[in-house]
């Protein structure tokens, strides 16, 4: 596959930019851009793991520093991932056989990116035109929906403390947790972030700041072990195009942070939500267009 | 220029080993015997020089090694275009260029392009699973569509210039993403619709310096290879990310 490296660099850029500025893994993007690029899909995953787990260490390391990792509950819920992982990876190995992996890995993008991109375009459009007024029509919704599940979670087995994040809960939620984020970075290419830090928040009660450097350690370990399958199994992780990300992302990181630092949270919001819409309308044309020629070609690796 | 002086170093004898028959004396000399991957490849330009004996038309056939592809095809759903069936398609070669001094079909007859293999939608193509004889003719046209759209298989009757009736040089020139293996080198001689003259070659490509060894060890030993890639992916970002913050803060 001969791929322009500056298009790779840029994409790296991009996305580490995206997430210096608002704070976000990025991985639900690097992977449906590669894919764009002509990658096949299974290399575009595996190698946006093996990127995750080189742009998470630095991070981890500092909120390690700070004291900001819950490592009891991390543990669990990367016992969790890791088991979800290793069925994931298999889990494509199926699929890859079958011929049907590009499919399920598009439906899943335009499930997921339709759904971020809708919910953090209808939250930042109001954060705008209110101009930073706190949402009060959401935030309550959000809170029963959590208490609803933290009762549910309250009467579940293997109850136990947390001292890290001061919550008492059974260690099965944080298990379930772990595996479905697992499964999703095995067949998506993403850490999981956006999904276990509002879960973690709203629904375990854990101090934000603990969430954060628990959920990158979660991740940091989760996307390697998932790399690490990934090479193994499928032998689908690029070390070229991982090390070109890894480069491309910290550059950006760097400069978004420093622009973000700058610009209001909420036009900030605003510029990611659109970014990540852009992205599942694309995906969408291009599974409604008809395709130019209904053949395709792909050169079998030995 | 400097690609090409650089394979001469791996002097070479393309075309040494097996002699030419026929009435027509012909002599092909020296392009490279191997063609190196190096992280940079582009493609490259091949030369060959050779000379005939009065005047007559000229072919060149390139071989590249048989390759195994996977041919899909997208079908409708509703209203998406998805990925639908596949098949396998061995033992067709994976680059097939065919250089003449005039368009093939003017010079040889379809009787003598079959006999030598000249015809872009020639090559036996085996496609697996095996299929009814009309639907595996379906996949073979596509396959033969993609290839020469690709730039795969081509026929070009520019390539190849003749001095005076005796001297040629041809210029072929390879993409940038080559199959590993043999190539093969197929100059023919041709008056009034026969061969005359042939003359056999053949040369290697292959992966050189780091590329080659981390293919190989991706390949051949996928779990330590994954293990340590993704080590010194987590030392890198390391590295990137944490000591320029710590030296700041």
């Amino acid at each position: 596959m001969d791929v322009n490296i500056v298009l790779i660099l840029l994409y790296g850029a991009l996305v580490g930019f995206l997430s210096g500025l608002v704070g976000v893994g990025g991985g639900f993007l690097i992977t449906p851009l590669l894919i764009f690029t002509g990658i096949p899909p299974i290399v575009a995953v595996s190698s946006g793991a093996a990127q995750m787990a080189g742009t998470a260490s630095g991070a981890s390391y500092l909120h390690w520093r700070h004291g900001n990792i819950d490592f009891k509950m991390g543990l669990i819920l990367l016992i969790g991932s890791w088991l979800g992982g290793g069925f994931g990876v298999y889990l494509a190995k199926v699929l890859l056989r079958a011929g049907q992996f590009g499919n399920v890995v598009v439906f899943l993008y335009v499930i997921l990116l339709g759904f971020i991109g809708v919910s953090m375009l209808i939250e930042s459009l109001g954060a705008v035109f209110r101009s930073g007024a706190p949402d009060a029509s959401e935030a309550p919704a959000q809170a029963a929906t959590g208490s609803r599940l933290r009762a549910w979670i309250a009467r579940l087995p293997w109850q136990t403390s947390y001292p890290v994040s001061g919550v008492r809960m059974s260690a099965l939620g944080p298990l379930v947790l772990g595996a479905a984020v697992g499964v999703m970075t095995s067949l998506m290419g993403v850490g999981g972030g956006f999904i276990m830090v509002p879960v973690m928040i709203y629904v375990l009660k854990m101090p934000t700041k603990i969430v954060v450097g628990t959920s990158l350690f979660q991740l940091l370990f989760t996307t390697a072990a998932v790399s690490v399958m990934q090479a193994g199994v499928n032998h689908s992780v690029d070390p070229f195009l991982a090390l070109i990300l890894i480069l491309g992302s910290v550059l950006g990181t760097k400069l978004g942070a420093r622009l973000g630092a700058r610009l209001p949270a909420e036009k900030l919001r605003l510029i990611l939500a659109l970014v990540v819409v852009a992205v599942a309308v694309k995906m969408i044309v291009t599974l409604l267009i008809p395709p130019g020629d209904i053949y395709d070609m792909t050169v079998e690796v030995r | 220029m400097a690609r090409w002086l650089r394979c001469l170093l791996f002097v070479s004898i393309w075309m040494l080993p097996l002699p030419s028959w026929a009435d027509e004396p012909l002599v092909v000399a020296p392009g490279t015997s191997e063609v190196r991957i190096t992280t940079d490849f582009a493609g490259t330009e091949l030369k060959a020089i050779g000379s005939m004996r009065g005047p007559a038309d000229l072919i060149i056939k390139l071989v590249g090694p048989p390759q195994e592809v996977t041919l899909s095809r997208e079908t409708k759903l509703g209203p998406f275009w998805i990925g639908g069936d596949s098949v396998k398609m061995e033992s067709a070669p994976s680059l097939l260029f065919l250089y003449a001094t005039a368009p093939i079909a003017s010079i040889l007859p379809p009787a003598e392009q079959q006999k030598y293999g000249l015809l872009l939608e020639g090559v036996p193509v085996r496609v697996e699973p095996h299929l009814q004889a009309h639907a595996a003719d379906d996949w073979q046209k596509a396959f033969f569509r993609l290839k020469e759209r690709q730039g795969y298989y081509h026929e070009d009757d520019t390539a190849i210039k003749v001095f005076g009736n005796r001297l040629f040089i041809a210029d072929m020139r390879l993409p940038g993403d080559l199959q590993v293996g043999t190539y093969a080198v197929e100059t023919l001689v041709v008056k009034s619709g026969k061969v005359v003259g042939r003359n056999l070659g053949e040369f290697k490509v292959r992966l050189a310096g780091i590329e080659r060894r981390v293919w190989n060890a991706a390949h051949d030993h996928s779990w330590l290879f994954g293990g340590l890639f993704t080590l010194l992916a987590m030392l890198l970002g390391f590295a990137l990310n944490a000591i320029p913050y710590r030296r700041t803060h």
